[in-house]
Formats: C-alpha cells, sequence, structure tokens
C-alpha cells in the first residue's frame, strides 16, 4: 500500500512537471517517464487520467496544451486509458475545443489557438484509428463536423486523394507511352527510309565538296619540303592548323550551291531526325511491354540511326557546317565557358597596379584640371574663341577652393580599398582584395570642406556722455557695462530717439511701486505660511489614513484562507512564467493609452472629486 | 448472471422472478451501444420517441424540423465495419410530406393497440393522425396553441381519445372515432406541458402545468377530481396491500380480451375502473365537486411540470418540474413521498420525457446534456448517460429489449444497450472480422 502510494506521487508529479512548463513541446524524457510509468500499473493509470482531467480544467491554455499532448501520447497506446478517457469525451472536448460558447478556452489566445487546432487534429486521429470500438468517438467526430462544421485537417482522405491522384497520372503516361510505342512500331520503317535518304543526300553532297577540292589543290609538294626546314615544334604545330584549314574546303562562288544544300541538309538533321529518334528512344526505354524483344531490337536499330546521324553530323560540321541556331550542346558548353572566363580577368590573382596607377594620374589630372579650371574662369573673356555654350557655363560656374574633393569631382567609380599598392598583407590578418569602396560612399568622404570666415564687422562705440566729459569708447555688441544699450547718439552723446520715455516716469510713481512691490511680497509670505500650515495638517491626515487602511488590510488578509498561499513564496519561478504569459505583454500603444487615459481620468477626478477630497480631509476618519 | 441461471436450471428460482432478475441486471448496466447505431435523418432537436408497445420494433421519432421518421430497431439496414457496427436506417422519413406539419413537432405517439396508426402533435396547433402504411394524414384536428405533448391510453378499451397538452389552459381529448374533441378539461391557470394517462384506469387522466399543478381528471365526470400538493406529504413507500395486488394482477390479465370492444358503451365497465372507483371512494369523492378552493391552488412544482411519468403498476407518478425537481407521487393517497433525486439541473424550457423501467426500480430523466438513471425509491444516481453534446429532451425505455433511446438537441438518437453477454456473437464478428478488433490493445512503442 505504501509502495503504491509512493508510485502514484510520482505520475502525479511527473504529469504536473511535464505540464508546468511554457514551452511548446513537452519534454521528452518527461513523457517517456510518464508512459513507462504507466505503463506498469493500472491503478496508476486510472490515478494519471483523474490528474489530467483535472489538468485539462486550469484556468490556463498552455497548460491544457500540454495535458492533451500527454492524452494524446497514452490515447493511442493504452486501451484502458481510452476507455476511462471516452466516457468524459465530451468534457475533454469542451476543455480542449472550446465550442461551448459559455466555456470559452482560457488565456493566452495565442496558445488558446494552437489547443484548438491540435484537440481538433488528435480527434480526427483517434477517429479514424478507434472510432469503431467507441461510439463516444464518432459521436464527438460527428457534431464537431456535422454540427458545428469544424474544420477537421482531413489528413487521411487527402492522402488518399493524393495516392490517388498520382497513380492516375502514372496510368495515363503509361497509356502515352505505349500510344506511342505503337506508333513508333509501324512507322519504323518511314523513319527509316526517311533517315537513310537525308544521310545519302548529305554524304552525296561531301562528295561533291571533296572532289571539287581535290581538283584544286595542286601546291602540296611545295609544301611538303617546306614542312622539314621548321624544327620548332610551336611552329610546327601553327603550319598545321594553317594546312588543316587550307584543307578545308573554303565557300566561293562556285560550290555555294552544294554549300546551301549542304546547310539545309544539315539542318533538317539536327532539328529534325536527331531529335525524333533520341525521342524515340526514350519512349523505347520507358514503356513497360510484356515482350521485351521486339522493343529490344528496336531499340539497337534507333541507337545505330542515331551514332549513324551523330557521324554524318561531325563531318559536316568539319565541312564547315554550323547551325547558328545555339541549341547545340557543344554550343552551350562554349556558352558556359565564357563566364568563368571574365571572372578569371577579375580575380585579384594579379594584383592589377594599372588601376592603382590610374588612381594616382587620374588625381593628378583632375589637379591639374582644377587649376586649369580657375585659370579658364578668371582669363574667360580672354578666350573669346571658346564654344559659347561653354562660356556660358564658365560664367555661371562658382569659383572653388583647391580640394581633395576635386579629384573625383564628377566621377562615378568604385574604389578597390585594399589595392593602394601597400602590402600590409599578413600583418594584420587577412586583407580583402576584392573590397570595394562603392561611389557613392567615395562622394560622401568626399564632401567639400570649407573653412567658416567670419565677416569682418566694425563694432561700433557706445558713445555715451561721459563725467569727466567725452564720449565712452568702450566697443560692445549690444550693451555697455557702464552705459545700458548701445542706441545711436548725436554727437554730444545724447540718444537719438527714446529720450521722451524715460523722462516719463516721475519720482513719486517710482516710490509708490515700490511700496506696493513690498506689500505684495508681504501678502505672499503670509499666504505661503498658511499653505504650509494646511499642507502640514494634510499630511498629518494623510498618514492617519493610511495607518488605518494598512491595519484593513492587515485584518482582512489575516481572515483569508489565503494568506497561507501567500506565504508559499517558493511554488516555483515557473508558475510565475506561466502566469506572465496570461499577462498581456504592454506595447507601446498600451503604455500611450492609459497614460493618455490616466490624465484624463485624473482631470476628471480633479474636477468631481473636488468635494469629496475636502470632505475626506474633513473627516479623515470616516471611509 | 450465470449463478442465476443455474439456480433457475436446478429450480430454485421461480421463472418470473428470473425474468425480473435479468432485466433489472440488464436495465443498470446500460451504457452507449457501440453496435447499435440509430442513423438520424432529422435536421433538428429529437423531441419525441417511442417505440410501438405491440411488437416493441418500430420506433416513431419526431424531430423540431417538422420531420419524423421511424426505424426498425430489431433489424438492421447495413453494417459497418465488418459487422461490427449495426446500422438502423429510418424506414420511413417524413420530411416535405404537403400534409405535414409545418413547425416543429414535439410529440409522436404511437396508437396503443397496433402500429397501423400514429399520432404526432406540432407547434403549428395541429394534432394528426397518420396511416403508417400509406404515410397519409387520416385526420387533422385543429388545436387553439401549440402542441406540447399527447397522450394515449395503453389501456383504454372503450374509447379512443388523445389527451392533447397544448398552450391553451384547457386540456382537450380528441377523439380518433368521431374526429371531434370529446372532452374540453378546465382547470389550469396556464398552458399544460404534460399529459399521461393513468397505468392503472383507463379513465383517469394525469395533466401537469405550467402552473405548476398536477391535476388528475375522471373523464366521466366533469372537473378534475384532485390536485396534487408538494407540502402534502408522506414518508416513503406505502406498503402495498396484499389483496389490492392480487385484484391488479387479474385485471391485466383481464386487459387483454377487452382490447378490441368499441367505445361507448358505459355500462361496460372493466375491473380497473372499478376498483379504482372503489379505491378513491372514501376519502376524494366528497372533495369532488367543488374542490376546496386551498386545495384547487395546490401546487406541485415551484414553475412548471415539464413531464410526467407514470410507473408500470399504476401506484405512483413522477414528475419532472422547472425547478430542477423530480417528485415520486402516491397517486393513490395523492401524497408527495419526499424522495429526495440528487439532480443537479433540468433544462426548462421544453416538455421533457422521462422514462422507467418496466420494475419501476430505475427512472431515466433527461438532465441538460445528459440522462440520470435514479433508483426510483431511494432517489440515488445510479448512472450517468453521458452521449449527447446538446441537451436531450426525451428518452424512452424498451421494456422487449431492456435498451434506453435517447434524442437531444444535437440531432442525435443515442441507444442505450446492456452489456453484450452473448460472447459468440461478438466471436463471430471477430471473425469476419479480424482487424479491427485486434486494433484496439494496447499498443506500448517505448
Amino acid at each position: 500500500m505504501e509502495d503504491d502510494e509512493k508510485t502514484v506521487a510520482v505520475v502525479v508529479g511527473l504529469i504536473d512537471k511535464a505540464t508546468n512548463s511554457t514551452k511548446p513541446d513537452l519534454d521528452p524524457r518527461l513523457l517517456k517517464s510518464i508512459k513507462s510509468v504507466v505503463r506498469h500499473s493500472d491503478s496508476e493509470l486510472r490515478l494519471a487520467v483523474h490528474n489530467l482531467m483535472s489538468l485539462m480544467k486550469q484556468d490556463h491554455s498552455q497548460v491544457r496544451y500540454l495535458t492533451l499532448n500527454i492524452i494524446h501520447e497514452l490515447f493511442m497506446r493504452s486501451k484502458l486509458f481510452r476507455t476511462l478517457v471516452v466516457d468524459n469525451l465530451d468534457q475533454l472536448l469542451t476543455l480542449s475545443v472550446g465550442f461551448r460558447r459559455n466555456q470559452p478556452l482560457p488565456a493566452p489566445p495565442a496558445v488558446a489557438s494552437k489547443l484548438r487546432s491540435k484537440a481538433i487534429e488528435f480527434l480526427e486521429k483517434w477517429n479514424t484509428t478507434f472510432g469503431i470500438h467507441y461510439r463516444q468517438l464518432r459521436l464527438g467526430y460527428d457534431y464537431l463536423k456535422n454540427t458545428l462544421r469544424y474544420q477537421f485537417p482531413n489528413l487521411q482522405a487527402n492522402a488518399a486523394r493524393i495516392q490517388q491522384e498520382r497513380r492516375e497520372r502514372e496510368l495515363r503516361t503509361k497509356e502515352i507511352l505505349l500510344k506511342k510505342y505503337e506508333l513508333l512500331k509501324s512507322n519504323i520503317s518511314s523513319i527509316k527510309d526517311e533517315v537513310n535518304s537525308i544521310v545519302d543526300e548529305v554524304s552525296e553532297c561531301l562528295d561533291i565538296l571533296i572532289s571539287s577540292k581535290e581538283e584544286n589543290v595542286p601546291l602540296d609538294p611545295v609544301d611538303e619540303e617546306d614542312f622539314e626546314d621548321f624544327r620548332n615544334i610551336e611552329l610546327r604545330t601553327i603550319r598545321e592548323n594553317s594546312l588543316k584549314e587550307a584543307d578545308k574546303v573554303q565557300e566561293n562562288s562556285e560550290n555555294k550551291v552544294v554549300f546551301d544544300a549542304l546547310r539545309e541538309l544539315y539542318k533538317l538533321l539536327v532539328t529534325k531526325h536527331l531529335v525524333a529518334v533520341q525521342e524515340s528512344i526514350s519512349v523505347l526505354i520507358r514503356v513497360e511491354l510484356s515482350d521485351n524483344r521486339l522493343r529490344d531490337s528496336m531499340l539497337k536499330e534507333f541507337i545505330d540511326i542515331r551514332n549513324h546521324l551523330k557521324s554524318i553530323k561531325k563531318k559536316c560540321e568539319e565541312a564547315g557546317c554550323v547551325l547558328s541556331a545555339p541549341e547545340n550542346d557543344e554550343e552551350e558548353d562554349i556558352w558556359e565557358e565564357g563566364p568563368s572566363e571574365s571572372v578569371n580577368i577579375s580575380k585579384p590573382g594579379t594584383p592589377n597596379k594599372q588601376n592603382d596607377s590610374a588612381g594616382c594620374s587620374n588625381s593628378k589630372a583632375t589637379n591639374t584640371n582644377a587649376t586649369n579650371a580657375k585659370a579658364t574662369n578668371v582669363n574667360l573673356n580672354a578666350n573669346p574663341n571658346m564654344d559659347p555654350l561653354k562660356s556660358k557655363l564658365l560664367v555661371e560656374a562658382p569659383v572653388m577652393k583647391w580640394g581633395s574633393f576635386l579629384d573625383n569631382w564628377g566621377s562615378n567609380r568604385d574604389y578597390m580599398a585594399n589595392q593602394r599598392g601597400l602590402e600590409v598583407e599578413g600583418h594584420w590578418g587577412r586583407v580583402d582584395h576584392d573590397a570595394v569602396i562603392p561611389a557613392n560612399k567615395i562622394a560622401e568622404l568626399n564632401v567639400q570642406a570649407t573653412v567658416y570666415e567670419e565677416e569682418h564687422k566694425e563694432i561700433q562705440q557706445c558713445r555715451a556722455p561721459l563725467k569727466r566729459g567725452g564720449l565712452c569708447e568702450r566697443r560692445d555688441l549690444k550693451v555697455c557695462p557702464f552705459h545700458g544699450p548701445i542706441v545711436a547718439r548725436d554727437d554730444e552723446g545724447n540718444p537719438l530717439n527714446q529720450e521722451p520715455d524715460m523722462k516719463n516716469f516721475s519720482r513719486e510713481e517710482l516710490l509708490n511701486q515700490a511700496v506696493k512691490n513690498v506689500r505684495e511680497r508681504d501678502k505672499e509670505v503670509i499666504k505661503k505660511r498658511e499653505y504650509d500650515k494646511k499642507e502640514l495638517k494634510r499630511a498629518k491626515h494623510a498618514k492617519i489614513r493610511g495607518h488605518n487602511e494598512a491595519v484593513l488590510r492587515d485584518a482582512a488578509i489575516a481572515s483569508t484562507p489565503v494568506s497561507s498561499a501567500i506565504g508559499d513564496s517558493d511554488l516555483g519561478r515557473e508558475k510565475d512564467s506561466l502566469a506572465k504569459m496570461l499577462k498581456k505583454k504592454a506595447t507601446a500603444k498600451d503604455r500611450l493609452a492609459t497614460r493618455l487615459l490616466s490624465r484624463k481620468a485624473m482631470a476628471r477626478q480633479v474636477n468631481l472629486g473636488d468635494e469629496h477630497s475636502k470632505y475626506r480631509e474633513a473627516f479623515p476618519n470616516q471611509w | 448472471m450465470w449463478k442465476e441461471i443455474g439456480d433457475r436450471e436446478s429450480g430454485k428460482l421461480r421463472p418470473n422472478s428470473f425474468i425480473t432478475r435479468i432485466r433489472s441486471n440488464r436495465a443498470s448496466s446500460l451504457h452507449l451501444s457501440n453496435h447499435k447505431e440509430l442513423v438520424s435523418s432529422h435536421r433538428g432537436s429529437v423531441n419525441s420517441l417511442q417505440v410501438d408497445l405491440t411488437e416493441g420494433r418500430y420506433l416513431l421519432s419526431g424531430a423540431a424540423d417538422a420531420s419524423l421518421a421511424i426505424y426498425d430497431i430489431q433489424r438492421a439496414t447495413d453494417y459497418e465495419a465488418g459487422g461490427l457496427i449495426a446500422k438502423h436506417k429510418p424506414i420511413l422519413v417524413d420530411k416535405q410530406h404537403q400534409n405535414g406539419h409545418k413547425y416543429a413537432i414535439s410529440t409522436a405517439i404511437w396508437y396503443p393497440i397496433d402500429t397501423g396508426l400514429f399520432v404526432t402533435g406540432s407547434y403549428d396547433h395541429h394534432i394528426k393522425v397518420w396511416d403508417t402504411n400509406t404515410t397519409q394524414v387520416v385526420m387533422d384536428f385543429k388545436m387553439p396553441g401549440k402542441v406540447y405533448r399527447t397522450a394515449m391510453s395503453s389501456l383504454a378499451t372503450s374509447h379512443m381519445l388523445i389527451a392533447a397538452a397544448t398552450e391553451d389552459v384547457q386540456v382537450r381529448l380528441c377523439d380518433m372515432a368521431s374526429g371531434a374533441f370529446a372532452h374540453t378539461l378546465s382547470g389550469h391557470r396556464d398552458g399544460v406541458m404534460a399529459v399521461e394517462w393513468s397505468t392503472s384506469s383507463e379513465w383517469i387522466l394525469m395533466t401537469g402545468g405550467c402552473d405548476g399543478a398536477i391535476r388528475f381528471w375522471d373523464i366521466r365526470r366533469a372537473g378534475c377530481f384532485s390536485v396534487l400538493d408538494q407540502s402534502h406529504s408522506q414518508l416513503g413507500r406505502r406498503p402495498p396491500l396484499a389483496d389490492k395486488s392480487t385484484t391488479k394482477v387479474s385485471t391485466s390479465k383481464a386487459r387483454a380480451p377487452q382490447r378490441k370492444v368499441g367505445s361507448g358503451s358505459s355500462s361496460k365497465h372493466s375491473g380497473t375502473s372499478k376498483i379504482l372507483k372503489h379505491a378513491k371512494g372514501s376519502a376524494k369523492q366528497r372533495l369532488h365537486p367543488g374542490l376546496l378552493t386551498s386545495q384547487d391552488r395546490a401546487t406541485a412544482h415551484y414553475g412548471a411540470v415539464l413531464g410526467l411519468k407514470a410507473t408500470e403498476d399504476g401506484m405512483y407518478l413522477l414528475s419532472a418540474g422547472s425547478d430542477s425537481r423530480l417528485r415520486l407521487w402516491d397517486i393513490q393517497s395523492g401524497c408527495n413521498t419526499l424522495v429526495h433525486y440528487e439532480i443537479v439541473r433540468l433544462q426548462t424550457s421544453k416538455a421533457i420525457q422521462l422514462a422507467v423501467t418496466q420494475d419501476s426500480s430505475i427512472v431515466f430523466l433527461p438532465c441538460m446534456t445528459s440522462v440520470k438513471a435514479f433508483d426510483v425509491w431511494s432517489g440515488q444516481s445510479r448512472m450517468t448517460l453521458q452521449g449527447h453534446y446538446e441537451n436531450v429532451n426525451c428518452c424512452f425505455y424498451s421494456t422487449h429489449d431492456q435498451e434506453l433511446y435517447t434524442g437531444g438537441n444535437d440531432r442525435q438518437i443515442l441507444v442505450w444497450s446492456p452489456l453484450k453477454l452473448i460472447p459468440d456473437d461478438a466471436d463471430e464478428c471477430d471473425r469476419r472480422t479480424e482487424q479491427p478488433s485486434a486494433v484496439d490493445e494496447d499498443n506500448w512503442s517505448d
């Protein structure tokens, strides 16, 4: 018995631990241990069912989600588990799918939607595998599908459909192949005839060309003599090549007709017959027949034909026929080589100093250009024989001081960053030779810089009359420390326009003003003292109120059973994180909203609660 | 079970008690049947279910989409999963019948004598009598309001009255022989939700109204002769009187030959009515002509009476009310027996149909999405049958093969049957379909 209880605790603890996590998946090790524990004892399984169902009732989608996963794992394995769960299936579905309006899924919503879709998926799976044995499963599935119209993933049906489609497609291709084969079987003689005829024609053309060439070449022996002299291998190969070139029949007015015909035939051969033969070979290879003998013989024949055609084609090419359309394999090869060559050119294997030197020369050139520009701008008028547009532009053009920015004036070129001729390789780590500074960056770096030059300005004298006689000679920008603001004065030092205003202030008025000021200040002081008194009182009241509230709160907490839970702070951080999931993350919008609302609320509160606050201050012990 | 069979074999057990034991065993082991499935053709909630009383073979169901269907519950129309699941498809579906009902059918009952007729009542204020074989409406009664429930007496030998509980305060008895209303019983102060004929006397009608009153009517006299009062109670079961029970047996035996006797002729009183007359004689008769006003105002439930069901022996009446109470009444004394049934909640908007087993030991009551089985005498909950996904409206217990049929708002008709105890049948299934039975086993991969 004791042992039993112990193991029971193990199962429940394992399940609690597995479901108490914020991760989207179960811990596989925990799951495995749950399974192994549950497998060996029915009583534990019963307890597991009980515990799982109570966990499903928890007000947290994450917990429910993980619980559902465990349920699924056990459901697919244990028969007893199935019979126990199926009895309460509607409750399970209510808690996992949330189809009852009065029992929606709990927060957080993201996990809740995941939970729902998963539950539906599981239900479908359960129904397809065990539906026959459990009417409840069928009922639940039927209810969700036909009454509530939930969208099931329909995995099985989909798979079946795809399989069916593929089978149909295969069947169709087979049929087509068979048809083609039949066609080929009936057509093979005609194809052969056609190929033979064209091959004959081509060979005839070639014969004509060769015979004409033999007529044309009587010079061979001379060359033969010369040939001995060339000892150098290179020279010899060059010569051989040229001889070969000479061997070829050159097109001229005489054999132009023959060449045209040959080209035509070649084109026909390559584009039509060769392709057709190739295709029929592929058909023969792919077709599936009960009797393969005929097919094999046909295949052999076709391969022979193809080889023959290829040899003919080669001959034609030697004779100088080239198809202009780039669909040939060889041409494709050439095309592929192209980019790699170009890459070779730009590779950093050969550090091109050319670039560097170009840069230098360029800067020099611009230097001179700049000076030239200045010069031209200066002696623009002296050059009447210039282009009128240019001269016009030169008139408008600003005179620039020399600066490094002029080096790249108007250039739109990328710079190699690490190729300035300085060999820093290996000193400071790997150097990227390809590093490029883009043109716009260069432009940014070379912004025209000018030094600010202050405009020279005469600072006026104060020119106020001095007691000693004479005028103040201080030079200040706005205010003279001795004579106030600097104003325009006449020669004797009298201000020019503000004279009458100053005179208006009589002594008496000034006195009155002073008295008034003093009285006002006194009043303020009195007010402040009163205010301070009030403040003091208010603080005292607030203190009393706060104390009262604290006492009440303590009393309230002491009387509820929650207090024990509050004391248990070691429930774990996991719990906290699960709880955190429920809290909505405060977005910037939320923060703004709360701020705005609170301010508004505050304003309203101030308007409304004025009286109330007064009342509370008057009677702080009444609430 | 095997012990009982052994006892029967050796003669220790009498045949009757053997039968009742087997029956009660089976009734107490009901569960959702996996091998029997009724394919519901309804598109609305199923409101009424009844298996015919003569053959015990045809299930009549009426639904809220004004459709009704008849299922052959003995013979499956086709099998699925290699014979594991027997599907019963409706043999008669009536949807867009030209003379059919316009609105939801609230009640559908068989003519108690044979399966040639059935009666339906609907929210379109009509009660219709159908010929089963031609599926034609042969009679149509226009009622003053929505029809909630109809009832026909299974004992009746001298009348063919359909008692109709409607929105109206008056209970009407429709005479199928003449096609007119034979009686109009007035006394209820609100619509009438439930109506039930006595199972011991063909003249006694019991009705439950939305005013919470249950009234007993003797259709040979004017007015109701008794109103059940929930505060008028007795403790426990009344000890059955020896002589009374014997006469009961005799009447039930006498019932069969009297069945075909036509209506009318008041001189032909059957034994049943005499007994009842005699029984109620002393106490009730004095009150009857002008029931005391205080008694007239008595209520059986706080709120409407949703369903009534008399036990098979005609001695007790079960009533369910919208106050989520089930009460057991002693018909004889009209007392509340104070049995407490552990009900959580009942649906309150619709009339519900209860069912009682033949030996009146278990009552089946639709409680929201489940059907609960209570011990009639102790009130303890015996089973909770959970299978429906929405509220259950009706249940019918087939005494013939101890099966329970339930219909609910989720449009399903579920079959609850006792555990299959005939192993060879299962074996046969297994042999036919080796594969599916092999699937449902433990499958531990790790």
